[in-house]
């Protein structure tokens, strides 16, 4: 009983940076507007960040998560500039086949530069138990889960209270409504594009710290996660695909209690899978409509 | 103030715009009226430089705008109000306001307030549902806030395509005056038209477009009593 107990605590856990993943999928879908497949190498140049900001800063975790944040925004801009920029207009599929040839180029450059072995993560935050009753939580799960938190709390200020967050939201509504109002669409989109692969890269850095291990093609299972729990919102439901992420956590963590961990990665697809039988469209409600 | 000249417009082999010249003077309102399909919209979205031209030239102000992408022309004081309102849905009354003042990045924080509340003001409306979505309002009530979003950029002209589009003809008489009111607060208005009798009443000059090619312009006046336009456009 206690063991299933905590491996719902680790599915919890592990559910927050697949939220993480997923909320940076739906800003990018959201205000851009395209479907992109890029997203997994996005989260491995984010934790690669940290994994060279730990070895030569020290023990820095907030040092660690500005890195990953920068470099996957800097990923970001260069997917913006070849994947979106120039394909607006042009058919959606474009966009998208597009990602997937940059999602395979920056999977074989991070293979050249980061080598195709495991690394171990430094170990930044010491590792302590806290239990309650039956209930037991390790400092590193602590700050997994409020690192999310915070981020998702800084994003919803910015969406919801700034102007930026109005232009952004507007440019995701109705581009060519938000370029008459004056707003400069493109450079918008690729600010969002950007938030996203910033918030991915900081889940490749808890993942990471999580797993304490460091991998160059770690991405394609961790990008299916966050595709997946993004569909639970229809792809651009900032809050659904927050929930979807916590879920396939705990799907995931007690699937493997009852199985064999080998076969985590099946319960992504057994969810996607079910999500998209009945429920393709996603859950949210197109807001703002009139009944 | 606004100034077109030998603008022609293609989707692909469609021709949308030949040749069409006309002009807009401080202080004015201009009409443009023509069925559907004359190109009434493709014109706005042109100056607007969301639709690629043939060719023509642009001026605004003296400046040669031919070229400008639209978050330029914002700033300079062009405001386009979107045939079919395109108000943001998901986007409260009072967001949809200040997204309108985005573009305008001289607009400092107090200016902007102001902005707003002077809207409130014209349209009495938009404030008892200030937190309400844009997508839940009426029809009526989201050409209102098109209108109010768009002069929250503070525009030297603002465009109207169709203000009237689909609303009853009270509101319509609504929209007209409202319309007379921003010119007389010193507004340029170029305003897009089916409704010809109503937009030639209030109109200074108009000009009727027809597959594209401007065919008539004169005073408001002088176009209400046209017998062309009369047959054509006025029913009688
Ligand atoms: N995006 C488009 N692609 C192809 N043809 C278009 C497009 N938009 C408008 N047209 C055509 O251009 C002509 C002018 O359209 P429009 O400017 O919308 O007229 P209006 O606003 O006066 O009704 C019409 O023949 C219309 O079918
Ligand atoms: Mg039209």
């Amino acid at each position: 009983m206690e063991y299933i107990i905590n491996q719902f605590v680790n599915g919890i856990c592990q559910g927050f940076i697949y939220a993480l993943m997923a909320v940076g999928y739906s800003v990018i879908v959201g205000v851009v507007g395209f479907v992109t497949f890029t997203h997994g190498e996005v989260i491995v140049f984010g934790a690669f960040a940290s994994f060279y900001i730990f070895l030569l800063c020290g023990n820095n975790l907030l040092l660690g998560v500005i890195g990953s944040f920068a470099a996957s925004w800097l990923i970001g801009i260069f997917v913006y500039k070849i994947c979106y920029e120039r394909f607006f207009h042009a058919p959606r599929h474009i966009a998208l086949i597009c990602t997937i040839g940059v999602s395979m180029l920056l999977k074989n450059i991070a293979q050249i530069i980061f080598g195709p072995n495991k690394k171990p993560m430094l170990n930044i935050i010491k590792n302590k138990i806290y239990s309650f009753g039956i209930v037991e939580i390790s400092k590193v799960q602590i700050v997994i889960i409020l690192t999310v938190i915070i981020l998702s709390a800084l994003l919803f200020i910015i969406f919801m209270k700034t102007r930026w967050g109005i232009s952004l939201r507007a440019v995701s509504q109705d581009k060519t409504a938000a370029a008459m109002m004056g707003i400069n669409v493109k450079q918008t989109a690729m600010i969002g594009n950007c938030m996203g692969s910033g918030l991915a890269g900081v889940a490749g850095l808890l993942i990471a710290i999580n797993y304490q291990t460091v991998y160059a093609t770690m991405g394609s299972n961790l990008s299916i996660k966050a595709f997946a729990a993004a569909v639970l919102g229809g792809l651009t439901s900032v809050p659904l695909a927050a929930l979807g992420g916590i879920l396939i956590g705990i799907i995931e963590n007690m699937g493997i209690t009852f199985t064999s961990a080998s076969l985590r990665d099946i319960f992504t697809f057994v969810f996607l899978i079910i999500i998209l039988i009945f429920k393709p469209q996603g859950f949210s409600k197109k807001k703002g409509v009139r009944p | 103030m606004l100034k077109v000249e030998n603008l022609t417009v293609n989707y692909g082999y469609i021709n949308a715009l030949n040749n069409v010249n006309f002009e807009v003077n401080k202080g004015e309102i201009i009409t443009l009226i023509g069925g559907n399909g004359a190109g009434k919209t493709t014109t706005l979205m042109s100056i607007s430089n969301l639709v690629a031209k043939e060719s023509g030239r642009l001026t605004f102000k003296g400046a040669d705008i031919t070229n400008l992408p639209p978050h330029k022309l914002v700033k300079m004081g062009l405001s386009h109000v979107p045939e079919g309102r395109k108000i943001f849905p998901a986007l409260t009354v009072y967001e949809n306001l200040i997204a309108g003042s985005l573009g305008n990045t001289d607009l400092k924080k107090p200016q902007i307030n102001e902005l707003v509340q002077k809207m409130y003001q014209l349209f009495p409306r938009l404030k008892e549902r200030c937190d309400q979505g844009g997508g839940t309002l009426s029809g009526g009530e989201q050409q209102m806030l098109a209108i109010a979003r768009g002069l929250m950029m503070d525009p030297d002209i603002i465009m109207l395509d169709e203000p009237s589009l689909g609303l009853a003809p009270i509101i319509v008489e609504e929209i007209f005056e409202l319309i007379l009111k921003i010119r007389d607060e010193g507004k340029t208005v170029l305003l897009i038209e089916q409704n010809a009798s109503m937009a030639l009443s209030i109109a200074d000059r108009g000009y009727v477009l027809e597959t594209g090619r401007v065919v008539l312009e004169g005073t408001g006046k002088e176009l209400l009593n046209n017998s062309d336009v009369q047959k054509a456009y006025l029913g009688d």
